[in-house]
């Protein structure tokens, strides 16, 4: 990179900004503005400024809808909506996907729309923390706040997650270099270890790097639990790793003040899926026997954990639910959307500020191509590529304010810098409109026939 | 054209440094992983994913420097990586993590997507690591963004051939559509 002097012209400073790109949520960057744009960002890494800073060549400023060529055209607000709800309207198996980059105030009306017609709602929790949220199901969830990690933990641990490139200010933010409370000299008084089949820009800037193989982590972390409660480890290796460095680590460990575990998708996306995960729950419980320690997933998204909190409020569960029997029914494997689009099963598609394009499997995209795709994003994206209907809509924290829950479930209200283009909308308002016009086109909401009891049931308990 | 200050062609890589072998081997087989990296999360959430910069961050194999000698290609060459899920054309280029002989890093995208596996042995989460997968030298170009997907999901195109496809006029690096342009629609002195 060359060198570029800091950005001096500029109108106005907004402070106290939320960065809308990972999950540490950043809430203390200041927007520079001129002429109604953001031209500098201080206090945000790479990742958050590139983001605030957007490529405008690429941002959908349009409302669009594809000719008979195939080819997208520029057509009225009126128009755009009316045809979106109206492949909603005529679906039976439609699927919401996305809300991981939107506000919780659009999930809600989201929500409302897909009880009422029966649709799969999903986010993208489905294709990086499913596993992690099935595995907090199975093992529970020891979490902590980042902020009591930031003034209490001694010894952090990386594991399956490269944070320096996709949560860039996690470590000097909260984890590695910040002073706090308890941690007078910051870095001096953590230890940082690294879990990671690469030597990843994490593991470059840890004490320790553990490079397990490939597939390993399954394996490594049972050896550790044994080791933790006690047992001599049988071979001289585990995964790779030699036995006594499996020794040290676990003395490491177990001699924390108080430790945290940050995990990724390392170990949701190797073969153990949740799997992975649930042992690593265990091994934090079992470190809770002899130290404090907690655990946080490393969520990609600024509010990929904010869908599956509101969803777990409202319906009961996290992600995947499905609505098309009438009621919420949730099935790992089965309700999800790739699983979904694998087996074929969605006649309709509504993505939200997210990129199916950009992260699906081919296996799974494939289907997309056969069925009406409509959606709402700020960008010209790979997902642009495959839609039938596009709507501009806004972007949170910039031209529109919203909540977002940061990765350790910490609710953060992102305010609004500067305004939207004129002819872009807010998601909200663009769920709220489709909302409409479908209980308008669909008039009967999709709910169960009344439960009637098998009457054979009776006379069991009758004893007849 | 109005591009964010961090616009970078390419993401920064080191020299292989390994001496050319006499004897170069013609397919190499590999682990494949996939998962995101700093260039390529930037590009993506800045929006410039038509662009040559998202491309090149996204759309890259990063090898480890013997293994890029034993195929005998140098930073920048092309490549073609298949799976038992597909096949795609992309960028070689050293890794800034290596040592890894014998696994292979592409950032997540369309371009890894080509070949990723979409099993997600019922945990709603597909297999983006740990593939096993062959990587071998090809004069093929990496196709831009908008192409690859012409070219993988033929939307809106009826032909369904695969050269064919790839040899059509390529959509360039801007939004391709019938409409205002942003230009039209906003002030553009920034
Ligand atoms: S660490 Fe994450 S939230 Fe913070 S500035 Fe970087 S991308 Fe934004």
């Amino acid at each position: 990179m060359t060198y570029e002097p800091p950005v001096t012209d500029y109108d106005y400073i907004v402070e106290n900004c939320t960065c809308a790109f990972c999950g540490c949520n950043c809430d203390d960057l200041d927007f520079l503005v001129k002429n109604g744009h953001v031209v500098a960002v201080r206090h945000a890494c790479r990742l958050g400024a590139s983001k605030v800073m957007e490529d405008l060549d690429q941002r959908i400023m349009v409302p669009m809808v594809r000719n008979e060529e195939g080819v997208l055209t520029e057509v009225s607000w009126d128009e755009a909506l009316d045809t979106a709800a109206k492949y909603i309207a005529e679906s039976i198996r439609p699927v919401f996907y996305g809300w991981s980059e939107t506000s919780t105030e659009c999930m809600k009306e989201g929500l409302e729309l897909g009880e009422y017609i029966g649709a799969v709602l999903d986010n993208q929790a489905t294709i990086c923390h499913g596993p992690s949220l099935q595995a907090m199901q199975n093992a529970g969830y020891p979490i902590q706040t980042l902020g009591e990690v930031k003034n209490r933990a001694d010894v952090i641990v990386y594991s399956g997650s490269n944070a320096m490139n996709s949560h860039p200010r996690h470590l000097a933010r909260w984890a590695a270099f910040p002073r706090g409370y308890f941690r007078q000299r910051g870095r001096f008084d953590r230890t940082v270890i690294t879990m990671d089949p690469k030597f990843s820009d994490t593991a470059k800037c840890s004490d320790m790097w553990v490079g397990f193989e490939q597939n390993g982590d399954y394996g490594f972390y049972n050896a550790i639990r044994a080791v933790i409660k006690g047992k001599k480890l049988q071979s001289e290796s585990v995964s790779g790793i030699p036995a006594e460095d499996i020794y040290e680590i676990v003395e490491t460990m177990k001699n924390a003040e108080f430790g945290t575990l940050f995990f990724g998708l390392g170990l949701t996306h190797t073969l153990g899926k949740q799997r992975n995960i649930d042992i690593a729950i265990k091994m934090i419980q079992d470190l809770n026997a002899m130290s404090k320690w907690g655990l946080t997933p490393m969520r990609g998204h600024f509010n990929v954990n904010g869908f599956n909190i509101f969803m777990a409020f409202e319906t009961g569960w996290a992600f995947g639910v499905d609505f098309c029997r009438g009621y919420g029914r949730y099935m790992l494997g089965e309700t999800n959307t790739i699983d979904l689009l694998v087996r074929e099963e969605p006649d309709c598609f509504l993505v939200i500020a997210a990129d199916p394009g950009a992260h699906f499997p081919n296996g799974a995209n494939q289907h997309l191509a056969n069925i009406p795709v409509i959606q709402i994003d700020i960008h010209w994206g790979p997902s642009t590529e495959l839609a039938d209907v596009v709507l501009p809509g806004s972007f949170i924290s910039v031209e529109c304010g919203g909540t977002s829950y940061r990765m350790d479930g910490v609710p953060i209200w992102m305010k609004k810098a500067i305004d939207k283009p004129e002819t872009c909308r807010d998601d909200e308002w663009i769920v709220r409109e489709i909302k409409e016009r479908v209980f308008k086109l669909r008039e009967e909401p999709n709910v169960a026939p009344k439960y009637v009891p098998n009457p054979g049931l009776g006379l069991l308990e009758k004893g007849d | 054209m109005h591009y964010a200050n961090s616009y970078l062609e390419k993401p920064v890589v080191g020299d292989p440094n390994v001496a050319p072998r006499a004897e170069t081997i013609k397919v190499l087989k590999c682990m494949l992983n996939t998962g995101s990296d700093i260039y390529q999360g930037a590009c993506k959430k800045r929006g410039s994913t038509l662009k040559e910069e998202y491309k090149n961050a996204s759309g890259t194999a990063y090898m480890d420097p013997r293994d890029m000698a034993k195929l005998g290609v140098e930073n920048w060459d092309h490549v073609l990586v298949k799976t038992d899920y597909g096949e795609v054309v992309v960028n070689a280029a050293r890794s800034r993590d290596a040592p890894h002989e014998g696994t292979i890093f592409i950032c997540k995208g369309p371009w890894a997507n080509t070949v990723v596996s979409h099993e997600t042995y019922c945990c709603s989460d597909p297999t983006y690591k740990g593939i096993h997968a062959t990587v071998e030298k090809t004069d093929r170009e990496v196709l831009l963004m908008a192409d690859l997907m012409r070219w993988v999901y033929k939307k809106y195109v009826d032909e369904e051939d695969d050269d064919v496809v790839e040899s059509m006029e390529s959509f360039g690096e801007r939004p391709f559509y019938n409409g205002r342009k942003w230009e039209e629609l906003e002030d553009h002195d920034i």
